[in-house]
């Protein structure tokens, strides 16, 4: 409350000049720093940011290479069973695809129960068409796999094999619309008895 | 005689909230509302216009950068600036005092520091705030005269109850009394400007 003994004194008019010196005063304070403070802020976020999709993208990118590593140690794990299992068969089918000789080449695991397939040198399908493999079985074609290939370049799969009760006599392989089909309706790119 | 102009709470918080807002035209705005009664208050503690009109020119830097600082809700505008007032005039007096200790100046200026206070005159009726200025002079008048005197050299020269009492010749207890008696008072007389309202 004495604080108003500030008003004990006689006021003073000041002089005409006084206020725009004063007001010219106390805004360029401001200014001045209002630059430097806004430039700070601004290096301050983009350092912030730029420091901010650093770490997102090294964490996604860690955990993509993480999740290749993976895949790949266990690709190896399958390739290694395949090729080195005793029980394991290896066919070589050469194939011709829109004007191109490639391969299907087949590591069958009769003690697993498993294929591992790699095809090579395969046309790109059309667009509404896809390659399908058929186990060729006692009772009929089972799918094995569909594979609609879009690009040239090699493909490889672990596959399944029918169950116990079918015995599995060959394969084949054809070209189907790219929803599949439930048995082979179109051109056969080959089949083969084992 | 003018009639005195008057500024309303509403009107005090508007101009506070637009400088807190940084804008730059109530600066103005208050310049011409308070600086009479900083220069004032400056002059009165410094009797030496160029360092009184410095003082003005810091109150508005200090008030500009630091108006977020002012908790509304404890108190009007105005006598927080008249604190910041008479903070930075009895720095520049001390600062004064020490670089110009034996000089003749502070003999003079000492003399007519520990004069008594008159109001001002009726021409700066005009002057915002001008019925504050004759409230306080009337709290200030109810004061007896020993008790006004230690208030005046406290609040206008700063110094502290020791310096008082070798001043005045008196025990530091009288002082410290008289001091308490006439914020008291004060406080009592003073109790209706908590908001400077129309």
């Amino acid at each position: 409350m004495t604080d108003w003994l500030g008003m004990l004194a006689a006021p003073r008019t000041p002089r005409r000049e006084l206020k725009g010196r004063v007001v010219a005063r106390a805004l360029a304070r401001r200014r001045r720093w209002g630059g430097p403070l806004a430039a700070a802020a601004v290096i301050t976020l983009i350092l912030g940011g730029g420091a901010w999709w650093a770490y997102r993208t090294i964490g996604r990118l860690t955990a993509e290479r993480d999740g290749l590593v993976t895949r790949v140690q266990a690709l190896e794990d399958t390739v290694s069973t395949f090729i080195h299992g005793p029980a394991t068969r290896l066919i070589q089918i050469p194939v011709s695809t829109g004007g191109r000789v490639g391969s299907v080449t087949i590591f069958a695991d009769s003690a697993r129960h498993r294929w591992l397939v790699r095809c090579d040198g395969l046309a790109p399908n059309a667009r509404d068409q896809a390659y399908q493999l058929w186990f060729i079985t006692d009772r009929g074609m089972a799918t094995a796999a569909l594979m609609p290939m879009d690009e040239d370049q090699p493909m490889v799969m672990g596959l399944e094999m029918p169950r116990a009760d079918q015995r599995v006599m060959g394969a084949a392989m054809s070209i189907e619309p790219r929803a599949g089909s439930a048995s082979p309706s179109g051109p056969m790119v080959f089949h083969l008895l084992l | 005689m003018t009639s005195p102009k008057r500024l309303s709470q509403e009107q005090q918080r508007s101009l506070e909230r637009r400088l807190k807002a940084g804008d730059e035209r109530a600066l103005g705005e208050l310049f011409d509302l308070v600086a009479p009664w900083i220069l004032g208050l400056a002059f009165r503690i410094l009797r030496d216009e160029d360092e009184a009109e410095e003082v003005v020119g810091d109150v508005f830097v200090q008030v500009w950068r630091h108006i977020d600082q002012h908790d509304g809700g404890r108190g009007p505008i105005i006598p927080w600036i008249l604190s910041i007032a008479r903070n930075r005039s009895l720095d520049a007096l001390r600062r004064r005092r020490r670089w110009w200790r034996k000089s003749a100046h502070v003999e003079q200026a000492h003399a007519a520091e520990t004069g008594d206070i008159a109001p001002a005159a009726p021409h700066e009726a005009a002057v915002p705030g001008w019925p504050l200025h004759r409230e306080v002079h009337a709290a200030l008048a109810t004061l007896a005269e020993e008790q006004r005197r230690v208030v005046l050299l406290s609040y206008f020269e700063g110094l502290s109850h020791r310096e008082i009492a070798r001043r005045l010749h008196q025990p530091l207890g009288t002082v410290k009394t008289r001091l308490r008696m006439a914020h008291q008072k004060l406080t009592e007389g003073l109790r209706h400007l908590k908001d400077w309202v129309e």
